[in-house]
């Protein structure tokens, strides 16, 4: 019974011990992004004249509302990932938003005030084609769904099905349009490629077919591409073969109207497929008569259909985007023009103007200024919010989105209200870098680096040094007090290039972000500031990235240098993008040429003369380039050749082999372990972090013997799935393989077992998650090598030369989510106690202490194990809410945890990147060498007054009663 | 003839016990459970409301979110916090309502391939074990989730109760008011109290601790009230 106690006990005090948020921390050290992804649809709330809200519909299969004021978000949905949770069609109507999703297989409706649902329905399987708002007498009550074979009605109030109906001839009918006008008749459009239109039109109420036609259109392909419908039920088309405009009035449908572009004496720029814009402002109503007409990439003509007639109103040229948007009973074009017409657009001003879209008139005072950032790419779309202003003219603010994914909310005359970097929803992998030291800290480092100098000048540099460490010292004092007088609010964002440097602890570092975009980002960590980015054009879609850190801020005057390497996935070929972390800025430094797809790349731990340290690429032919590439470079490489070697994986062929250098720079496959494919895939290869540093040799037993690791620095985890996905037969296998020898250490199987499998390697254990099959649960299950209880070379590891097979132990633990991603904290010189950051689909990331998975967990707790402090084994992990290192700031579909070595042991620094980007620190065994925060000065000094006031009283007390006694 | 049927009617409820039995066979772990249905089969919806106590459905709905399976099958609150998760097929799923201001127990929902649902307690070590929970599903939230740790605050309560102070304000008490109490101007019982004291002392000769602190305290007490009896016998033993 007592022993039990004890136990209790000992778990109690355990569990206390672990890291946790104080609430007074909140917000002190950590921040959280929040993105959408690229927008996809965008509809600014109209349904009351003074909403502040804009609605967006993004490619991440996000739908959320900005506050148009901040650009906050105000609330946010996240749907699935892929194809299932696709966005195909967003519809507004009033304060409820109609979204199509998944490939028309969902209808759901959205309260955009409060950010609820209203309903969601399940429509029939089919590939989704468009959808429509259905108007009546000036209300909008149904939306009709349009896919390949039928359609469909529902009611805008409860989403149940009004009717469904079969289109006729549809597998031979390409239905691609749904168009109502504000009556009650549905008209479904469809094309024969290169043959005709068929028009269908069904009542509203019931579905019946009302009409059906069809109309010869040989050139017509695609509807949506090159046909829109404005005035009273007037399909309008534009075909650049036979430039001209065709008109079809739906309700008599009698034939194509041709009207020849030369009529209107315009002419379309040679390779450029025209198209139309045209704007129905209330669902309920009939389309405007005026639209666009797009004649070249920076060509526009507003067109107008008055009385049959088509008449040019206006032609703008140049003219890169426009738009329409309607308040009240006004409707305005909105354009965008470059300002000078001289220089390439892409890299200067532009002007939006407002133009009247009944008369083509320019409205005054509607200028506003778009200043390009020239880092980033050209604008793609103009999203206009007009509004009436009190003296009825029309007032408006524009949000312009740009190819880099970047969102920029602007008002009269330029005024750049917010911007929204996207791009930074989709980060790939990132970086942190260390600032550089200031002037005067670098010239204090200086001053230990050259003794050469006679004693007196020894002696005038570090008084010199000091008075000027004085005078910055004073400064920062002269600072705090000046900022002390200033709101809370200003004194934050100072934070620039200019003031960048190292803090004391080295606590604030350079975030260096790649996106998908191919946008890089430098982030200050302490602030979550964007202090540079740089848009990197021609990036193709499917590009994998590898950021590498060549030369750190250490070695002033040589700047800091990181290397992007970018491949392309399908065809392996590969280019480098050098560039200042700290900065942004491209490097003077141009990078080699890949003309051949490159299968690895890896970075040596020896530099060059400028203290940049060597990045080797291997291609396809097996030959390998090194960069920098000097002659200093290539001779360290011929003596170093014999001690570098490196592994290839070919997961579609099973196959890992390790490859040797040889002098000439060629190389000379050494080992190769093939997997069947037939049974088995490679999903991840694990090495371990290079910076990663291990303090204790072994483990103190509870007989105060020693039992040694296994640190191999060249150990792979290699983790592989079973091809067959049933349930009985499918399995997960880690293998443990020596990189350099081919080795195969350790090799485990876990049946009845399915990935996703999320990996973590460090020191002398791996830990993996996967889902079982079996028991329908995560598991977590934990591998440790130790080298027994005496150390076979303790002076240095060579894979080459250990020829004992090194113990290993297991064990398995049930845990109660799924998971996202994970990753170990890292410490500088790795004396903290590790955790286990573990990304959860909730949005928490939980502190897990690797302590809970240690294969020495006991059965029975025995004296030893106590000793030891071994936790007695428990088959259930727990989830505990306190170990949250981001409490209620949660990061959706994390992707990646990054972290970081402070220059404080105690302390590691940790980002996690997803849809959100969240920093924080993480204290793994407390911040055993710093003050804590809650360090309470109040109390200590005020019991060093007591005691000093105290000692005072009875010095004197003991003075009056001695002169007592000698008078006796 | 009656018995007959009366037979063939026991063996039609046997059979419909049999058949509503097997209804729910592959939910439980092992062979034959529906992940090895191929993915053309039905799919199913889980309904259910979440409830947080006390708060409107409106405050906290945009920030909640249905999870089945992690983030297999997602689903979304309507603003009266009822939830449906559409095209689930059948199978057993962990479903979860999560939001990061209220905490809410997960439910395990089995799903037989001819749309049975039922749902119950999860439980991840015995996985067959089966506590019924309705369904629709009638999640109510525990209350809000405590991601923080207490500040140790300090207090004077605190610092009165610590044991080690409690250790050093009693026997002061005591040699501050005992002498008091005790008449120690009663030679027999100065007397006394000294025989005790060498019973105590085995060492005359080592200088009493306790003895020097009464001695230092009432002195000092004697110096101020200038008592004769008490101020006299310091002084008498230095003579």
């Amino acid at each position: 019974m007592a022993k039990l106690i004890l136990l209790l006990l000992k778990c109690i005090l355990l569990c206390g011990t672990v890291y946790a948020v104080f609430e007074d921390q909140v917000g002190k050290f950590d921040w959280r992004q929040q993105y959408v992804g690229k927008v996809r649809f965008c509809h600014f709330d109209a349904h009351m004249q003074s909403s502040k809200k804009v609605l967006l519909a993004t490619e991440s299969n996000v739908f959320a509302a900005l506050n148009t004021r901040t650009g906050e978000v105000l609330w946010r949905h996240v749907d699935k990932t892929g194809p299932e949770g696709n966005i195909d069609a967003f519809l507004q109507n009033g304060q409820d938003a109609v979204l199509v999703v998944g490939n028309g297989r969902f209808l759901r409706s959205w309260e955009t005030n409060i950010g609820g649902l209203n309903w969601e329905a399940v429509l029939d399987s089919g590939s989704f084609q468009s959808a429509c708002l259905i108007g009546q007498q000036g209300t909008v009550k149904n939306v009709a769904v349009l896919k390949k074979t039928a359609i469909s009605l529902h009611y805008l109030s409860n989403g149940h099905q009004k009717w469904i109906e079969n289109l006729p001839d549809s597998d031979t009918v390409d239905y691609q349009t749904v168009y109502s006008g504000g009556n009650s008749e549905v008209y479904v459009l469809g094309v024969v490629p290169h043959s005709h239109i068929a028009i269908v039109a069904f009542s509203g109420d019931d579905g019946e077919i009302l009409q059906q036609s069809s109309v010869e259109a040989p050139w017509l392909s695609s509807i949506p591409e090159s046909c829109q419908m404005v005035d009273q039920d007037l399909l309008i088309c534009v075909d650049s073969t036979t430039m001209s405009l065709y008109t079809l009035d739906l309700k008599l449908q009698l034939q194509l109207n041709q009207i020849p572009l030369q009529s209107l004496e315009l002419e379309v720029d040679p390779d450029f497929r025209p198209s139309l814009v045209s704007h129905q402002p209330n669902p309920a109503k009939q389309p405007r008569s005026e639209f666009f007409l797009q004649l070249a990439p920076d060509h526009y003509v507003l067109l107008q259909f008055n009385n049959g007639q088509l008449v040019v109103l206006r032609d703008f040229k140049p003219a890169l985007l426009v738009s329409f948007a309607t308040t009240g009973e006004k409707t305005v074009a909105a354009v965008m023009s470059p300002k000078n017409k001289t220089v390439a657009p892409s890299s200067q001003a532009s002007s939006i103007n407002l133009f009247n879209a009944e008369t083509g008139r320019r409205l005054l005072d509607t200028t506003l200024i778009f200043t390009m950032d020239p880092n980033g790419g050209k604008p793609e779309k103009l999203n206009v919010q007009a509004f009436l202003k009190k003296d009825d003219s029309v007032g408006y603010r524009v949000m312009v989105q740009t190819k880099d994914h970047t969102l920029t909310f602007l008002q009269q005359p330029g005024r750049v209200l917010w911007t929204r970097e996207e791009a930074l929803s989709d980060v790939l992998t990132m970086e942190m870098v260390d600032l550089p030291l200031t002037g005067t800290q670098a010239e204090l480092e200086g001053e230990f680096g050259k003794k050469t100098d006679g004693l007196m000048s020894m002696v005038f540099k570090r008084l010199s040094s000091q008075l000027i460490l004085l005078q910055a010292w004073v400064a920062h004092l002269w600072k705090l007090f000046y900022d002390a007088r200033k709101p809370r609010s200003q004194v934050k964002n100072d934070i620039s290039m200019e003031n960048l440097s190292r803090d004391e602890f080295n606590l604030q570092k350079m975030m260096v972000m790649v996106t998908a975009s191919g946008k890089l980002f430098g982030i200050d960590s302490k602030t979550g500031g964007i202090l540079w980015k740089h848009y990197l054009e021609n990036i193709p879609s499917n590009a994998a990235f590898k950021l590498m850190v060549q030369r750190t801020t250490a070695h002033f005057p040589h700047p800091p240098q990181c290397t992007l390497l970018i491949k392309d996935k399908d065809t392996g070929l590969a280019s480098l993008h050098v560039f200042n972390p700290i900065y942004g800025k491209m490097s003077h430094v141009s990078p080699p040429a890949l003309p051949q797809p490159i299968l690895q790349s890896l970075m040596l731990p020896f530099m060059d003369q400028d203290y940049a340290k060597v990045l080797l690429l291997i291609d396809d032919q097996y030959k390998v380039s090194a960069f920098p590439s000097t002659k200093y470079v290539l001779q360290q490489l011929q003596e170093m050749a014999s001690s570098i070697f490196f592994f290839l994986v070919d997961s579609n062929q099973g196959r890992l082999s390790g490859y040797r250098l040889r002098t000439d720079l060629s190389t000379e496959q050494i080992w190769e372990v093939a997997l069947p494919t037939e049974t088995q895939k490679i999903v991840s290869v694990k090495g371990k972090k290079p910076n990663e540093h291990v303090h204790s040799q072994g483990r103190v037993m509870g007989d105060r013997s020693v039992l040694y690791k296994y640190l191999n620095p060249n150990l792979l985890a290699v983790v592989t799935e079973s091809t067959d996905l049933h349930q009985e037969r499918s399995f997960v296998g880690i293998i443990l393989i020596d990189g350099v020898t081919g080795r195969i250490i350790h090799e485990a199987v876990q049946r009845k077992a399915r990935g996703p499998v999320h990996v973590v390697h460090s020191e002398n254990w791996v830990v993996y998650e996967y889902w079982s099959t079996k028991s329908r649960r995560n598991e977590f299950s934990v591998i440790e090598l130790y080298e027994g209880m005496e150390l076979y070379n303790s002076t240095a590891f060579s894979s080459l030369d250990r020829p004992l097979v090194p113990q290993v132990l297991q064990q398995s633990y049930i845990f109660p989510s799924s998971i996202s991603t994970m990753e170990a904290t890292l410490t500088e010189k790795g004396i903290t106690s590790r955790h286990l950051l573990i990304g959860l689909p909730s949005g928490g990331i939980l502190s897990l202490p690797k302590m809970f998975l240690d294969p020495r967990r006991p059965e029975m707790a025995s004296e030893q194990s106590r000793e030891e402090n071994l936790i007695p084994y428990a088959p259930e992990l727990m989830i505990r809410t306190e170990w949250f290192v981001n409490y209620n700031q949660t990061v959706s579909r994390v992707r990646g945890i990054y972290t970081a070595p402070s220059g404080l042991e105690s302390t590691c620094l940790v980002v996690a990147y997803g849809l959100d980007i969240y920093h924080t620190r993480v204290y793994p065994s407390k911040q055993f060498d710093v003050l804590k925060d809650d360090y309470d000065y109040m109390l200590i000094s005020s019991v060093l007054l007591a005691l000093f006031f105290a000692t005072m009283i009875s010095k004197r007390l003991a003075e009056v009663k001695l002169l007592n006694r000698a008078w006796r | 003839m009656s018995f007959v049927e009366k037979m063939s009617l026991s063996w039609l409820i046997v059979l419909a016990a049999i058949v509503a039995v097997r209804g729910f066979t592959d939910s439980d772990p092992g062979p034959g459970a529906a992940a090895a249905t191929p993915l053309g089969g039905d799919r199913f919806k889980i309904e259910g409301r979440a409830i947080v106590p006390g708060v409107k459905a409106q405050d906290w709905v945009s920030t909640a979110r249905v999870l089945v399976d992690g983030e297999d099958y997602v689903g979304f609150l309507r603003t009266d916090g009822g939830f449906s998760v559409n095209d689930v097929p059948s199978g057993s799923y962990v479903v979860e309502v999560v939001t990061p201001s209220y905490r809410f127990e997960p439910v395990r929902v089995d799903i037989t391939s001819k749309g049975k649902m039922r749902a119950r307690m999860v439980n991840y070590i015995k996985t067959s074990e089966v506590i019924r929970q309705p369904y629709p599903l009638q999640i109510r939230s525990s209350g809000p989730h405590s991601y923080f740790m207490k500040r140790e605050t300090w207090g004077w309560t605190d610092f009165l109760m610590n044991p080690m102070v409690m250790m050093m304000v009693l026997p002061l008490l005591i040699i501050v008011l005992l002498p008091k109490v005790v008449n120690t101007n009663d030679p027999e019982m100065r007397k006394e109290m000294e025989q005790s004291m060498n019973m105590l002392n085995p060492n005359p000769e080592l200088p009493d601790v306790s003895e020097l602190m009464t001695k230092l305290f009432s002195g000092s007490k004697g110096s101020s009230k200038a008592s004769s009896s008490k101020g006299t016998r310091p002084a008498v033993k230095r003579r």
